[in-house]
């Protein structure tokens, strides 16, 4: 518990920092790090795949995307944040901590929940024999990212 | 084989741009075209003796094995699915011609393709993280059509898009895990059955609250609509026709009509949220569109409006009013979809889409300023247009149910929809030619076929109502006045 | 059992609050899509974590494979609207693309 409750508590301290680092490059790193966590976070609830996923995929992959775009947009120096946000956000974020921990716990206490009977079987069966139907969407929202990025970088050749 | 709703789009799309490279033109007009009308005339005639012994749940089979693929087709999702195929075959005739000038047509035709695949699969879904997924579906394709213009409007108005929807899509997620940990379950029945088990009515508004503003944002309601006016205009004619017309009623209305009716239980309070919001998109966005001088935005402040009447009619509660929320629904889709298809039209003419510069077009343009007026009386419910019907059927229901004032607002409302139509009308085809006009021609063919097909099906609705209430509306409103019993039910539970 | 729920729940939606503040604050177009996968990160952590405290993992982990897959290809098309934007107006600042209004 304390492990899981250290490794959560680093989760949100880098995804706040990737939010309010000035540099572009290591906010998608602190991001990267986050996801890191994450996937770890997983592998300790016992869920192996979504914690692969995470860390290949979304530590991996989006990091290599966001490094890509960073690169190929320049460093958006040009961009000024405004300097008040910079004294706000931690204050209302804190606040809002400090809320969640008073707030949350009553209000998970109001939601009765049935009796889960536990599942069986392996992640495959879950996966395949129970939810097939995401594959299909898996599938097709891979195929409409696709298409969407050929779209986005064709060659124009007689718009106006 | 209800699948095919999803499967045969989905692969034709996948292999449009393979077959674009042989035929930049004609191949992909062709299939695409062909897909569309199949599926039309699939869910036209083999739908209804398909659901005549009550919904059908489907369960696949895969070379002989079973294959946990739970799709339910009932009156509802069959009227739904109806007027997906019938826009969007209107749609895919119009952008022969339209989509001309953008190039990559192929790649157009694909990504229009996986956003029908994606409306289709979440009008069957059972489970409620299917609704998100195919909603993504549908969203992601969107984004990219939106901003398929590459100018800088579009690109403006797709990123301001992305990121509401985005922001929609983690409030809906965040209720379906919360429904997830209460019930351990994510099918529509067994939510259903188990949240009436349980009896947690605090934890259900919540879930209710975050569902409300995820499709509240997908929908435009009014609080929630700062992205639509930017979005459909900024789209191709044709893109901005289906989001109007189909996206914003499959993924807002439809999917949490879906849940408040059949899965959650329509509580009183629910419907009068439901109501107010529906009131106040009416009455607010109907202002909003008076002031408009660009066709497309006002005619996107438009949907808005008229979204508030659906909401308004589904929202009563009472049979009536769900029946005529529903035909307000397929009404605005047509008519909405062949404004948005004349407003193309106008644009690809006259290269404006400012009222102000127009004027006089209906000397050159007959028959666009002809089927522009049919779809512009017909949403400001002129009689014996479809949109009169579906109105007036909103009213009655109000009435019964109690709402007077209610009912006053959507007169109301109306009368400022038919002064802004007007407007419309008299600013950009009455009126004197505009001598810069002069040379201006009707639009090509195909796409003045497309706006003569939705004209037509408007007049046929109005004058034929009662027959399309009885055969399509009223299965579909029955889905829903039968409340929870209707998923547990019949739903193999 | 709750508590467990309750650990996952609050730590998600810190993270949900801190996408959604950091969305309201920044100004470049990249910092607010980080904001938004902040946002992602709480939603997995949800799902996974009510999965987990209910005894569903299983079903859980394929929601959040599912959800990953749907992120992975939200980002693609996100990144190749800002690199398109930053062709059109040379900039990242979201306040230059304030021309549609009305």
């Amino acid at each position: 518990m304390i492990v899981q409750t250290a490794l959560l508590v680093g989760l949100v301290l880098f995804s706040v920092l990737a939010i309010v680092l000035r540099d572009l490059l290591k906010s998608a790193i602190s991001l990267a790090v986050a996801s890191l966590l994450l996937g770890i976070i997983f592998f300790r609830m016992n869920a192996p795949y979504a914690g692969v996923f995470e860390i290949s995929v979304v530590a991996g992959l989006i990091t290599v995307l966001f490094i890509l775009t960073i690169a190929l947009t320049g460093a958006g120096d040009e961009v000024r944040e405004s300097r008040l946000v910079n004294w706000v956000f931690p204050l209302v974020f804190v606040a809002f901590i400090v809320i969640d921990a008073l707030v949350m716990k009553g209000l998970l206490g109001k939601i009765p929940a049935l009796a889960s009977g536990g599942e069986t079987g392996s992640f495959g069966d879950v996966l395949w024999k129970g939810r097939t139907f995401d594959l299909v969407g898996q599938i097709a929202v891979i195929l409409a990212g696709v298409f969407s990025v050929l779209a986005l970088f064709r060659k124009r050749d007689k718009h106006d | 084989m209800i699948i095919l709703f999803v499967v045969l789009p989905l692969v034709v799309a996948g292999i449009l741009p393979l077959l674009g490279k042989v035929s930049r033109r004609v191949v992909p007009d062709l299939l695409a075209n062909a897909t569309l009308l199949f599926l039309f005339v699939y869910a036209a005639v083999a739908g209804r003796p398909l659901i005549a012994g009550g919904p059908v749940l489907q369960q696949l089979s895969w070379l002989g094995e079973a294959v946990n693929i739970r799709l339910a087709l009932d009156g509802f999702s069959l009227f739904m699915l109806l007027a997906v195929s019938l826009v969007g075959l209107a749609v895919c005739l119009f952008s022969v011609d339209y989509m001309e000038r953008y190039g990559a047509k192929a790649n157009y035709y694909a990504l229009l393709l996986i956003m029908i695949a994606g409306m289709n699969g979440l009008i069957l879904a059972t489970d409620l993280f299917a609704v998100y997924l195919f909603l993504e579906v549908a969203a992601v394709a969107s984004y990219a059509l939106v901003a398929f213009g590459l100018g800088h409007d579009e690109l403006e108005a797709a990123f301001k898009y992305l990121m509401l929807s985005v922001v929609a899509s983690a409030f809906i997620l965040a209720s379906i895990a919360v429904v997830f940990g209460m019930t351990g379950s994510l099918d529509f029945a067994a939510v259903a059955s188990a949240l009436k088990e349980l009896n947690a009515g605090a934890v259900v508004g919540v879930a209710s609250a975050f569902f409300l503003v995820g499709f509240g944002l997908k929908a435009a309601l009014i609080p929630f609509h700062a992205w639509l006016p930017d979005a459909h205009p900024s789209a191709p004619a044709p893109i901005s026709a289906v989001l109007s017309g189909l996206l914003i009623k499959v993924s807002g209305v439809y999917a949490m009509t879906r849940i408040f009716l059949n899965v959650f239980g329509l509580t009183p309070a629910l419907s009068m949220v439901l109501m107010s919001l529906g009131a106040l998109s009416m009455v607010v966005a109907a202002f909003l569109a008076l002031g408009q001088k660009d066709m497309k935005r006002m005619l996107a402040y438009s949907s808005i409006s008229q979204v508030g009447y659906i909401v308004l009619g589904i929202g009563i509660g009472t049979p009536l009013g769900i029946a005529g929320g529903l035909f307000h629904l397929f009404n605005h889709a047509l008519a909405k979809g062949l404004l948005f298809l004349t407003s193309g039209s106008v644009q690809q003419a006259t290269g404006t889409r400012n009222l102000d510069e127009m004027g006089g077009l209906a000397k050159r343009m007959p028959v666009t300023a002809a089927t522009n007026l049919v779809g512009a009386l017909s949403i400001a419910g002129v009689p014996p247009l479809n949109g009169f019907w579906s109105k007036l059927i909103i009213i009655i229901a109000l009435i019964q149910a109690g709402h007077p004032v209610f009912a006053l607002i959507a007169v109301l409302a109306s009368v400022l929809t038919l002064w802004y139509y007007l407007l419309m009308q008299r600013k950009a085809f009455f009126g004197k030619l505009n001598e810069k006009w002069a040379a201006v021609k009707e639009a090509p063919f195909w796409m003045t076929a497309a706006t003569v097909l939705l004209a037509l099906l408007c007049v046929g609705i109005g004058i034929l109502f009662s027959s399309t209430v009885t055969t399509w509306i009223q299965p579909a409103a029955d889905v829903l006045a039968d409340g929870v019993h209707a998923v547990i039910g019949s739903w193999g539970f | 059992m709750t508590d467990t729920w309750y650990l996952y729940l609050f730590f998600s939606a810190a993270l949900v609050f801190a996408g959604l503040l950091g969305l309201l604050a920044r100004r470049n177009l990249i910092k607010l899509f980080i904001a938004i996968e902040v946002i992602a990160k709480g939603i997995s952590l949800l799902l996974l974590g009510t999965g987990f405290a209910k005894d569903n993992v299983l079903t859980a982990q394929a929601l959040v494979v599912t959800f990953i897959v749907v992120e992975v290809s939200l980002v693609a098309t996100a990144l190749a609207l800002i690199i398109n934007i930053y062709r059109q107006t040379k900039s990242l600042d979201v306040r230059k693309l304030a021309k549609l209004k009305g």
